[in-house]
C-alpha cells in the first residue's frame, strides 16, 4: 500500500483506468510497440506509424490528449500484456489504459492454463482493426516468378530471426528449404540483404512487406502470390486489449474503431504507410 | 623496569598494528586474489577464492560454538528497491562491498553496519533483463570495485568514494543482454560473461584490462563466430570458435545461438585456465537444430591470456529442455591409488553431477544429484546423456492442426536440479555440498501463441513440486563415489549459495528467511536465524579483529517468484525485504 501510494505521487498512470477515470483526467495511455516499422516508431525524433496514427484517432474521438507508451516486446504477447496491461514490467510497475496490436482471436483469447485456468483473464480483447498475413517479396532480376514456395530450395529468401517464416521455412518438408532461409535481426535488415543482392526474396509480414515495397521499385521487387502449404494460421486479426475491469473503455472504442473502418479513415491511415489493408470479417458480415 | 618492559610491549603492539594497518589500505593484487581461499581477513574473490570452492580454514564459529552466534548489524537496502539479493559480499580493510538489485552498489563499515557509499546505475527506459533485476557480486582490484549491470555494462568505482572511474558497454542491451554474475579478475584481468534472452544473441565471454577496461579479448561461445584480441589496441581475428561455421548447427542457426554465459567463471592456476558455464542453444524448439549445438550447454576451458577455448565438456548436447549448462566448475584435487587426480566437478541443470579432469576436460565420472531424471536413463562412458526420446518436448510441425501438442512431464524442470546458486567443497570432509530442487515441468507446444502481433508457435510450460513436503534438497555429495552422504530437505525451493568453513559447518539461506548451519558431516540443523526476508544470497565469513564474521545478504526474488504455476502456492507468502546481516560470536 505504501509502495502504490509514494509511486502515484510520481507517475500519472500506476494501473489501468476506468473509462470515467480517462474522460476525468484528460488524458489516454495507448501501449505500442517500440521500432517496428510500420506500425509504430520514431522517424527522426517523429513518432510515426500506423498505431501512432491510430492512437491519436482514438484520444481525438474520445476528446482526450494522448500519452504513448513505447513498449519493448517481450518473447510473446502474453508477456506483453502483462508487463504493459494488467501488472507491469517488475523494473517499473505502471501500465497502459489500452494496449494496441494485441490478436483477435477467440481461440486465443480462451485459451487456458493446464489447471485449466483462463490465461487471459485479466484482460479483454476486441476490435479488429485489421487481418494481418504472410507474404513474399522477391527480386525479378534473379527468379521470374514464385509460383510455389518449392523455388526455396534453390533460392536464398532472408527471413526475421525466432519468426513463424524461419520456423516455417526451416521445418516444412523435412527441412528442405532450411539451407537456404537466412536469418536477420528485423524484417528491415532482410530487405536490406535482398536490396544488396544478398538474399533472393524476404518473406515477412503483409504490412511489413507491402510498406517496405513502397520504397522499391515494383517492377523489381514484385509481390509473390504464393500459398504456404502447412504453415497453420493463414491469416489472423488484429485488435486491442484493455483490462478486463475497464468494458466501458472497450466498448467506445470499440465504437470509434468500427466507425472509422466504415467511413474509410482506417483505411486512409494504412495507404499513408504504403500497407494492404485486409478489413477483419467482423466488419465484412456488418455490412 | 617492569615500566620498561610494558612500554616495549606496547610499543611493539603498535609496531605491528601500524604494519597492519599500512598493509590494510593496501590495494587488492592479483596475489592477494590467487591467495583468497588460504586468507581469512579479507574476501576478494566470488566464491572465497577463484576456484570457487566456497571454504573457509575459520573455526571459531564451529559445532560447539555457533548456538550462541547472533547479528551484529543489519544493513538495508532500502527504498522500493528490495526485492532479489542474490550478491556475495566482498570484504577487504573493515569494508564490504556489496551489489545490491536495481544495479546498484553499497559500501559499508564491516565492524558497524554504517553506510559509507551507494552507487545507483541509471537504467534506460524498456530495459527488459529476463529474470529479475537481481545481481550477484562485485569484483576487487587495485582500488576499484567493479561490476555488471542490467544494461550490459561494466562500471568501475573507485573503492573510497564510490565515484566512477571507467565504464564500458559490454553489449546492446537493446539486442536483449545484460549481465547479472560478478565479474572475476584474473591476471589483472576482468573477465565476464553476458546474460542474454532466449533467442537472437550469442553468447561472449570477454576480458578487459581492469585499470582502465580496455578489451583484451572476446571469445564466442556459439561454434562459428570469429574470436578477437586486442594488441596495441589493435584488434586482430584470433581463431573461429570450433574451426568453422556448421558442424554441429544446420542452416545458419549458428547465427543466433544462445550459449550465453550468464552465471560468471571461475580460475584455477595450477592449470592456468579459465571455466565458463554456457546456456541452452536458440531456437528453443530442438527439432529445428538437429545436432550438438556447440558450445551450448556446455562447460568451456579457456586460456586466461588469450580467450582460446582448451577443452570444452558439453553436458546436455542438442537441449531441448532448457537445461543451460552455466553452473560453476568447482577445482579440486583428490587422492586415488595414492595419484593425486587434478579433478572440477560441476552439478548441471539437467541433475547429473560430473567430476572432470581440469587438464583437459576428460569425463571421469557423473552421478545423479537428484532424485528423479526423466530424460535421460543415464550417461555413457564419455558422459554423453543416454537420452530418453520419449522425454523430448514434441516438434511443433507434428501439431500444425492447430492443436496444443502432447504435454510431456519432465524432471527436472527448466529451473534445474541446481540452478545459479553456488555449491561449496570442504577439504576436511572431501564432501560438495548441492543446493537443489526436486521438481519437473509439463511441457507442450502452443499453437495459438504471437509475438509482437505476429501468429507464433510458441512452448507453454509449468513447474510442478515433486513432493509435498519438500522441493528444496541441500545434499552433501561424496565427488569419489556419487553417494549422498546426507541431505536436508526444505518446503520452498532452495536459490542460496553454500559456504562450507573448517569448524565442520554449511552455511546456506532459504526462501523462508532464515540463515542455516548445518553440521557439515550430519547435515543436522545447529544453528538458524530467522533475517526477514527470503535469503536467495551466497554467505561469506572472514576475521576482523581475531573475531569471526559470517554475513548474508536477505531480499526474496530471483527467477522463482517470476513463475506461476504449482510452485507459485508454496512461495507467494513470502515477504519483500532487503537487508545484509552480519553475524558474530558474542565476546
Amino acid at each position: 500500500m505504501f509502495a502504490f501510494s509514494c509511486c502515484w505521487l510520481f507517475c500519472a498512470t500506476v494501473f489501468s483506468r476506468s473509462y470515467d477515470d480517462i474522460i476525468e483526467s484528460n488524458e489516454i495511455v495507448i501501449a505500442v510497440y517500440s521500432d517496428f516499422q510500420p506500425f509504430s516508431y520514431v522517424d527522426n525524433g517523429e513518432e510515426k506509424g500506423i498505431d501512432v496514427d491510430l492512437a491519436y484517432v482514438i484520444a481525438k474521438k474520445l476528446g482526450v490528449k494522448l500519452r504513448l507508451r513505447w513498449m519493448t516486446a517481450d518473447e510473446t504477447v502474453d508477456d506483453d500484456l502483462r508487463n504493459n496491461l494488467w501488472k507491469g514490467h517488475f523494473l517499473n510497475r505502471t501500465v497502459a489504459d489500452l494496449m494496441l496490436r494485441v490478436p483477435y482471436d477467440r481461440d486465443y483469447s480462451l485459451l487456458r492454463d493446464d489447471i485449466g485456468e483462463l490465461v487471459h483473464q485479466h484482460v479483454h480483447m476486441f476490435a479488429p482493426f485489421h487481418t494481418e498475413s504472410w507474404q513474399v517479396i522477391f527480386n525479378s532480376k534473379k527468379i521470374d516468378s514464385v509460383e510455389t514456395i518449392a523455388v526455396f530450395q534453390y533460392h536464398d529468401i532472408g527471413v526475421e530471426v525466432d519468426s513463424i517464416p524461419q520456423f516455417y521455412l526451416t521445418s516444412a518438408f523435412q527441412g528442405r528449404m532450411r539451407d537456404r532461409a537466412k536469418q536477420y535481426p528485423s524484417i528491415s535488415e532482410a530487405i536490406s540483404a535482398m536490396t544488396e543482392s544478398k538474399v533472393d526474396a524476404v518473406m515477412g509480414l503483409t504490412s511489413q512487406i507491402s510498406h517496405y515495397q513502397g520504397e522499391l521499385s515494383k517492377v523489381n521487387y514484385p509481390l509473390a502470390k504464393n500459398a504456404f502449404p502447412m504453415i497453420g494460421r493463414q491469416q489472423w486479426d488484429i485488435g486491442m486489449a484493455v483490462k478486463a475491469d475497464y468494458r466501458q473503455l472497450g466498448y467506445a472504442v470499440a465504437d470509434i474503431v468500427e466507425n472509422i473502418v466504415n467511413t474509410g479513415e482506417m483505411q486512409t491511415i494504412f495507404a499513408k504507410f504504403n500497407v494492404i489493408y485486409k478489413i477483419p470479417n467482423l466488419y465484412k458480415t456488418a455490412e | 623496569m617492569i615500566k620498561t618492559t610494558k612500554t616495549k610491549a606496547l610499543s611493539l603492539s603498535m609496531m605491528v598494528s601500524l604494519a597492519l594497518t599500512g598493509m590494510a589500505n593496501a590495494n587488492v593484487t592479483n596475489k592477494d586474489i590467487l591467495n583468497d581461499q588460504m586468507t581469512t581477513d579479507d574476501v576478494v574473490s566470488y566464491g572465497l577464492g577463484l576456484k570457487g570452492q566456497r571454504y573457509s580454514p575459520l573455526k571459531k564459529i564451529n559445532n560447539e560454538t555457533v548456538k550462541e552466534m547472533r547479528p551484529v548489524w543489519a544493513f538495508s537496502l532500502g527504498g522500493e528497491k528490495q526485492r532479489g539479493q542474490e550478491s556475495q559480499p566482498m570484504i577487504k580493510d573493515g569494508v564490504m562491498y556489496i551489489t545490491g538489485s536495481y544495479s546498484r552498489v553499497f559500501a559499508i563499515d564491516a565492524r558497524t553496519g554504517d553506510e559509507l557509499w551507494q552507487y545507483d546505475a541509471r537504467l534506460p527506459d524498456g530495459i527488459m533483463p529476463c529474470c529479475d533485476v537481481i545481481n550477484r557480486g562485485v569484483a576487487l582490484y587495485g582500488d576499484l570495485v567493479i561490476f555488471g549491470t542490467l544494461d550490459a555494462k561494466l562500471v568501475a568505482l573507485h573503492k573510497d568514494t564510490g565515484k566512477v572511474v571507467w565504464k564500458k558497454k559490454v553489449e546492446d542491451y537493446k539486442a536483449g543482454y545484460s549481465i547479472t554474475a560478478a565479474p572475476i579478475i584474473v591476471k589483472g584481468k576482468v573477465i565476464t560473461g553476458v546474460a542474454g534472452g532466449e533467442f537472437g544473441i550469442v553468447g561472449k565471454v570477454r576480458a578487459y584490462d581492469a585499470k582502465n577496461g580496455d578489451l583484451v579479448w572476446e571469445r564466442p561461445t556459439v561454434e562459428g563466430h570469429m574470436g578477437y584480441i586486442w594488441k596495441d589496441g589493435k584488434k586482430m581475428e584470433n581463431g573461429i570458435s570450433g574451426g568453422k561455421a556448421g558442424q554441429t548447427w544446420p542452416g545458419d542457426l549458428w547465427k543466433s545461438g544462445g550459449a550465453a554465459p550468464w552465471n560468471g567463471g571461475t580460475y584455477d592456476a595450477d592449470v592456468d585456465l579459465l571455466f565458463f558455464g554456457t546456456g541452452n542453444p536458440a531456437p528453443w524448439n530442438s527439432h529445428l537444430r538437429p545436432g550438438d549445438n556447440f558450445f551450448s550447454s556446455s562447460r568451456l576451458a579457456l586460456d586466461p591470456d588469450t580467450g582460446k577455448i582448451v577443452w570444452h565438456f558439453q553436458t546436455t548436447p542438442h537441449d531441448g529442455w532448457d537445461f543451460d549448462g552455466v553452473n560453476e566448475l568447482v577445482s579440486f584435487d583428490y587422492k586415488q591409488d595414492g595419484k593425486t587426480i587434478k579433478a572440477a566437478a560441476t552439478a548441471d541443470r539437467n541433475g547429473f553431477m560430473y567430476i572432470l579432469n581440469r587438464e583437459n576436460g576428460d569425463f571421469i565420472r557423473g552421478f545423479p544429484f537428484v532424485d528423479k531424471i526423466s530424460w535421460a536413463s543415464g550417461l555413457d562412458k564419455n558422459g554423453r546423456p543416454i537420452y530418453i526420446d520419449s522425454n523430448r518436448p514434441g516438434n511443433p510441425a507434428d501439431s500444425k492442426d492447430g492443436k496444443k501438442g502432447t504435454i510431456v512431464t519432465a524432471t527436472p524442470s527448466f529451473l534445474g536440479g541446481k540452478n545459479w546458486m553456488p555449491i561449496a567443497y570442504s577439504k576436511d570432509t572431501e564432501l560438495f555440498y548441492v543446493p537443489s530442487n526436486e521438481w519437473s515441468m509439463d511441457i507442450w507446444n502452443e499453437p495459438t501463441a504471437y509475438k509482437k502481433g505476429a501468429a507464433y508457435l510458441g512452448a507453454g510450460f509449468t513447474i510442478k513440486a515433486n513432493h509435498d513436503d519438500y522441493i528444496g534438497v541441500l545434499r552433501a555429495m561424496d565427488p569419489k563415489t556419487g553417494k549422498e552422504v546426507w541431505r536436508y530437505e526444505n518446503y520452498s525451493p532452495l536459490w542460496a549459495g553454500v559456504l562450507a568453513t573448517a569448524g565442520n559447518l554449511v552455511f546456506t539461506g532459504n526462501p523462508e528467511g532464515y540463515l542455516l548451519g548445518l553440521n557439515a558431516k550430519t547435515g543436522d540443523v545447529e544453528y538458524k536465524f530467522n533475517t526477514g526476508s527470503g535469503v536467495v544470497g551466497s554467505p561469506v565469513t572472514w576475521e576482523m579483529d581475531g573475531e569471526q564474521y559470517i554475513s548474508v545478504l536477505s531480499g526474496w526474488g530471483g527467477a522463482v517468484p517470476l513463475w506461476g504455476g504449482d510452485v507459485a502456492k508454496r512461495i507467494k507468502h513470502l515477504n519483500q525485504g532487503g537487508s545484509v546481516w552480519t553475524f558474530k560470536l558474542p565476546k
